[in-house]
């Protein structure tokens, strides 16, 4: 039954359905799904928008979002996060539609504590594991707006 | 805005069948059976509870999701070969409420007369074998694979953390509030025999002090996973009244879904259950309110989901939860709202729900550990995620 995939807990970029979030990522851009009909943001990506039909596109988002929910993850329930605890994973609602909630992992957070609802930012950073030598893919991790020179 | 889920329209089944036979295994941890095992086990004992005999089970309701015990594994534990009526929804989780349900319309059509209805679980057993243990089944999904596991949003501990957190930041529920659920549900399971912790007792000091999982979800908020299973006998009124057992009427039934499904992340309504949708369902077809339940056994994987459904069914205003379980309303001698009177899922064991239907059949029977005085109406709220249920259980006094 474990998962076969042996970059797993690495996203598998060459999957059809998610592939162009992690090349968007890969250039330092994000884009969620959204109606290419009504225009609606439609997360997460699937075959057709539910209300008109029409096909998702990958739309280009400001990279602002707010936090929604954190976690401070200690223990580790994969073997890949071993190395990684304590870490912060969170929901971040982006600000062009606070629906849409991305999972992420919150980064540059050590100055001060986190609080419901601030103003974050993406940075795109390469995640890898331990468990997966060699290996890394670009992502888009959040961190408190005014921690850096906004989006890299 | 659309809604965030939907109820579905059960047909009326009120006081058209019962159950009348309850059957458990031990629960233990790592027990070293296979679920198979210990679903015959469960089987053998609901069976006999009814005063019934193999032969006489002509339907059978398990979990398709989860290997189990089926017609197969029936015939050959029991040395049978007759024919019987299956559905794969059945089981444990949101379908031990809806399996009486269609186990209804199943006697109803004359498909069966005695269907049993048996959940085992061997994840204690099985759990070196599974990624991220009971997320294993999440981990599958490609979704959740490559745009939650990767940003460490997984497996079901972190999800309840960020839903815990977002009700304390909406609701100002406290650590000391989740702490009051798990201290209570320790109570009665130190009150249950059988019940995993029933010899190990637990203070809210020892909770606010335990190792955090996922912060703020500490380790007294999550379940342990256990090996166990149990079983129950469902029939029409008429062969019911005529068996070993008083029986448990099945009043109401309700079943309502989220429109994000399992995709947690993206539901509307973070801090909800779909037993917004459910719950009212039950009410309606059993012609009780909220004020009419004596017992209430909800799916509790994490304190906050009790906190969620006992809101989300209308025992207390959303976002008032923490503050009713606080003071004291949810043990068993409350006179308010005794909740998962067995332990639940945290204290009791991880079987996913059957046992919480097992102890509202003890509750109006009059045969649990945490006795009800005169419990006349018990409530399983049944809940899979994307799926809640609603049982409403009574008996003839």
């Amino acid at each position: 039954m474990a998962i076969q995939r042996a970059d797993f807990p690495l996203p598998d970029v060459a999957d059809p359905i998610v592939a162009p979030f992690f090349a968007a990522a890969a250039d330092h851009e994000l884009r969620v799904t959204r109606c290419a009909g009504c225009a609606r943001f439609d997360w997460y990506p699937h075959d057709a928008c539910p209300v008109c039909g029409h096909a998702l596109e990958w739309a280009l988002v400001s990279g602002r979002a707010s936090l929604f929910s954190w976690a401070v993850v200690q223990r580790p329930f994969l073997p890949a996060f071993a190395a990684m605890v304590p870490f912060v994973t969170a929901l971040v609602a982006l600000e062009e539609d606070p629906a849409v909630r991305l999972c992420t992992l919150v980064v540059d957070d050590e100055s001060r504590p986190l609080v419901a609802d601030q103003p974050m930012e993406v940075a795109f950073r390469p995640l890898s594991f331990a468990t997966v030598p060699g290996r890394e893919v670009i992502v888009p991790m959040f961190r408190p707006i005014g921690t850096g020179r906004g989006p890299q | 805005m659309e809604s965030w889920g939907h109820a579905v329209d059960l047909d009326d089944v009120r006081g058209e069948v019962a159950i009348v036979g309850i059957g458990e295994t031990e629960y233990t941890k790592a027990s070293g059976r296979t679920a198979t095992e210990i679903g015959a086990e469960a089987a053998e004992r609901a069976i006999a509870d009814a005063g019934l005999t193999p032969s006489d089970i002509d339907g059978l309701m398990f979990s398709g999701a989860f290997a189990g015990f089926g017609v197969d594994d029936f015939h050959r534990y029991f040395d049978t070969t007759h024919s019987m009526w299956s559905s794969p929804w059945g089981g444990g989780m949101a379908w031990a409420a809806t399996a009486p349900h269609l186990a209804a319309s199943a006697i109803a059509r004359g498909d069966a007369r005695y269907v049993l209805n048996v959940f085992p679980v061997a994840w204690a057993t099985e759990r070196a074998e599974m990624t991220g243990g009971p997320g294993e089944v999440h981990a599958q999904q490609s979704l959740k694979q490559n745009l939650e596991v990767p940003f460490g949003w997984f497996p079901q501990p972190v999800y309840f953390a960020t839903i815990m957190r977002r009700h304390m930041i909406d609701f100002g529920t406290t650590r000391e509030q989740f702490g009051a659920v798990a201290v209570t549900l320790r109570a009665h399971a130190n009150q249950t025999p059988g019940a995993v912790f029933h010899h190990r007792a637990l203070t809210l000091d020892e909770y606010l002090a335990a190792p955090m999982l996922a912060e703020p979800l500490c380790l007294f908020d999550s379940c342990p996973i256990s090996d166990g299973g149990a079983a129950y006998v469902v029939t029409d009124a008429a062969r019911a009244r005529d068996l070993a057992q008083p029986p448990a009427w099945v009043l109401g039934v309700g079943e309502g879904y989220s429109a994000t499904g399992t995709h947690w992340s993206q539901q509307r309504a973070f801090t909800s259950t779909p037993q917004v949708f459910s719950a009212p369902g039950a009410w309606a077809m059993a012609g009780i309110t909220p004020d009419d339940v004596d017992v209430l056994n909800c799916y509790d994987p994490f304190t906050v989901v009790s906190l969620m459904q006992i809101e989300d069914m209308g025992f207390c205003a959303k976002g008032e939860a923490g503050a009713f379980a606080a003071s004291g309303a949810l043990r068993y001698d409350s006179g308010q709202l005794p909740y998962n009177t067995h332990g639940g899922l945290i204290s009791h064991a991880y079987v996913l729900g059957i046992a919480h239907v097992i102890e509202c059949v003890r509750q109006l029977r009059g045969t649990a550990g945490a006795q009800v005085p005169d419990c006349e109406i018990a409530v399983y709220g049944g809940y899979t995620g994307h799926m809640a249920s609603t049982l409403v259980l009574g008996i003839d006094r």
